[in-house]
């Protein structure tokens, strides 16, 4: 039967397309990991790389969606920075207003903490989508400005003297020995592959991002949904800041600062297409989990921190290398 | 709006964005000068030449990139990689071939690593096809990582005299040498720009990748090229700011990514391509060179000086969306 043999190798092919060599990838070194150091698959170490997956995963899910309606958020890394110092500096504000339920102070402290950094991603937004500014100029004047102000606000040091409650419960918790940060990644990772797959507002965040004006000229309101997406990346930044920061245990000024870059990484290693109009939550997910795996193996084999850079950069170019030779191939089949 | 007015030369409207640079530098010397008068001192004024010269290289290396609607991230990198690869072959050669030679084969060195690095961004953009932004964005992190690997993390000292000398100190006829060599350039670049095909098909590339195509010329190889160009100016810079420090520093261009391509774009380059002439980078170093040395001489806080020049990129950027909103 070779049409069917036909039919089932294009269904193949379309399958393998869909998901792409990242799994495989993911798989092989975490299996080459694990023959040669098998410290690798301690569970405490395996917890670790999940943690770091999870925070840079959540910030990552904020990158994508604002490279899919034909973006960029450089200032993502500052955003957690600002939250960082303006979470810090509202706890200890709101306990010395002598609030007497701790757990009150550290709610209302993380939500006051968010404020900030969602007001930078409205300014982005604002200057993207209404300005019609390049969203690389804007986002870089935000990260400069919000920088500036986290570090003119702390004075270089770090704010310390956060209660128990936010280092040790957050920061340091876990619940079925897994942190809560990874119980946050999943849900937010889930809100939005519902988002993206199941809702009309997914579809129209893919629509502005494909053709603008043809989404414009179809009756979509595209400024809104641009907008939406740097407020809802600045606010996915604020979350990881907070957990950070309980992380760290101080507010600290520098928090962040290799995030930006690791978080485009991860989306451009990710499939999600910089032209805009692609990108997929799950594929975001293993490319965070592949390059925590990444980073984590290259220090338990002692690998030099200095080549790490050096190691991440070569893994993007080849991702995308890949990634471009395929589409010219299937543009010149199709 | 632009182009109605253009029937009328002279028109203060149409004039008026040509302006709008220069007084804005005018200004603000005057401003700081009116605060603290050191802003106008001799030693002051020549400090401004230099240092806007210094940064007019990498802000050139960035509009030859932009004009194509391109990006260079990885100019910093570029910068401090050349200042430690320079740096150690001058010190390693001093001994045994004396400090002309040592010198001579550093600068060389520098020149010829920028150019290489300069090859690698072109070979990715312009025949691998891949977006600059993602690849300038990993050359950035390989260059850099490079540069720390190979120093150790440290400044490399003891670099000769000489080599200070001839960079930094010396002047011509009164006027700093960086300020000699970055004139020199200019024009150099200036004439590239406008005068000789391949300046003209970088400007086509920006406007229209395909016209670009279309119009038959070997577009890989001029796109190529201006990456090339791009190095080679970071590489400069990279030479002269080792002379000013007297060290190989493997941090030296880390803050300069960002500043490069505000200052390309305040002087008038469009991020959509197509548009910068040489005026871009000399009026955009100048303009930050002067408010960040008028800053600090009114002991504004370190943390606060990103933030003015982040609201001034921001504004410059929107003035770029209204200038092109017609286009």
């Amino acid at each position: 039967m070779p049409a069917q043999t036909i039919q089932n190798t294009a269904r193949r092919n379309r399958i393998m397309a869909s998901i792409g060599i990242l799994p495989v990838v993911l798989i092989v070194t975490c299996g080459l990991l694990a023959l040669y150091e098998p410290r690798f698959l301690r569970s405490s170490n395996l917890i670790n790389v999940l943690r770091n997956a999870s925070f840079l995963s959540i910030i990552s899910a904020g990158q994508m969606l604002v490279i899919i309606v034909g973006g960029f958020d450089i200032s993502v890394g500052a955003i957690v920075a600002l939250t960082s110092v303006s979470s810090a500096l509202s706890i200890v504000w709101l306990a010395d207003l002598g609030i007497e339920s701790v757990a009150m102070i550290v709610a209302l402290g993380c939500l006051l903490g968010l404020v900030p950094g969602i007001l930078v991603g409205l300014a982005n937004g604002f200057f993207v989508s209404v300005m019609k500014i390049s969203p690389f100029m804007v986002t870089i004047g935000t990260m400069t400005i919000a920088a500036g102000i986290a570090g003119y606000v702390t004075g270089g040091t770090p704010i310390y003297d956060l209660p128990d409650l936010f280092t040790r419960e957050i920061g340091r918790g876990s619940l079925f020995r897994l942190p809560y940060v990874v119980y946050a990644a999943a849900v937010v990772l889930g809100l939005l592959w519902y988002m993206q797959t199941q809702t009309r507002l997914g579809r129209y965040f893919y629509a502005v991002g494909g053709n603008e004006k043809a989404a414009r000229l179809s009756g979509l309101n595209t400024r809104k949904y641009i907008w939406a997406a740097y407020v809802l990346s600045a606010l996915l930044a604020g979350i990881v800041g907070l957990f950070l920061t309980a992380r760290v245990g101080s507010g600290e000024a520098t928090l962040g600062s290799n995030l930006m870059l690791e978080s485009i990484s991860v989306a451009v290693i990710g499939g999600v297409a910089l032209k805009g109009g692609v990108g997929r939550i799950p594929m975001v997910a293993l490319s965070a989990l592949f390059l925590s795996v990444l980073s984590n193996g290259m220090s338990l084999i002692r690998i030099d921190s200095k080549y790490h850079i050096i190691i991440i950069g070569i893994v993007i170019v080849i991702a995308v290398a890949a990634e471009s030779y395929r589409e010219s191939r299937r543009a010149g089949h199709g | 709006m632009a182009d109605q007015t253009q029937s009328t030369p002279l028109d203060l409207r149409a004039i008026a964005p040509h302006l709008l640079l220069p007084l804005a530098i005018i200004g603000v010397v005057v401003f700081f000068a009116a605060l603290q008068p050191a802003m106008i001192s001799g030693g002051n004024v020549v400090n401004i030449m230099k240092q806007s010269s210094l940064f007019f290289f990498v802000a050139a290396a960035q509009l030859v990139v932009i004009i194509t609607r391109g990006f260079d991230l990885s100019v910093g990198a570029n910068v401090s990689l050349v200042s430690v690869v320079s740096s150690m072959v001058m010190t390693s050669l001093l001994p045994g071939l004396g400090v002309e030679i040592g010198v001579f084969a550093g600068v060389c060195t520098g020149l010829a690593i920028g150019a290489a690095l300069g090859a690698i961004n072109g070979v990715l953009v312009a025949y691998a096809r891949i977006n600059p932004f993602v690849v300038t964005l990993a050359t950035m992190s390989i260059f850099t990582g490079i540069a720390t690997t190979i120093s150790g993390g440290f400044p490399i000292f003891n670099l000769p005299e000489g080599f200070s000398f001839a960079l930094n100190q010396m002047t011509v006829l009164l006027l700093p040498i960086p300020l000699i060599i970055a004139g020199a350039v200019a024009w150099g670049l200036h004439v590239m720009l406008t005068r000789t095909v391949h300046g003209r098909v970088l400007y086509v590339l920006g406007d229209s990748n395909e016209v670009a195509h279309v119009g038959g010329r070997r577009v890989r190889e001029h796109l190529f090229f201006a990456y090339v160009t791009s190095g080679i100016l970071a590489a400069i810079a990279g030479l002269l700011m080792t002379a000013q420090t007297g060290s190989g520093e493997p941090n030296l261009g880390t803050s300069l990514v960002l500043s490069s391509i505000a200052a390309a774009v305040i002087g008038g380059a469009s991020l959509r391509g197509g548009t910068g002439t040489i005026s871009a980078p000399i009026y955009g170093a100048l303009l930050i060179t002067c408010l960040s040395i008028g800053m600090n001489l009114q002991q504004i806080n370190g943390s606060l000086q990103p933030v003015v020049i982040g609201a001034i990129l921001i504004f410059g950027a929107a003035l770029d969306a209204y200038r092109t909103r017609g286009r």
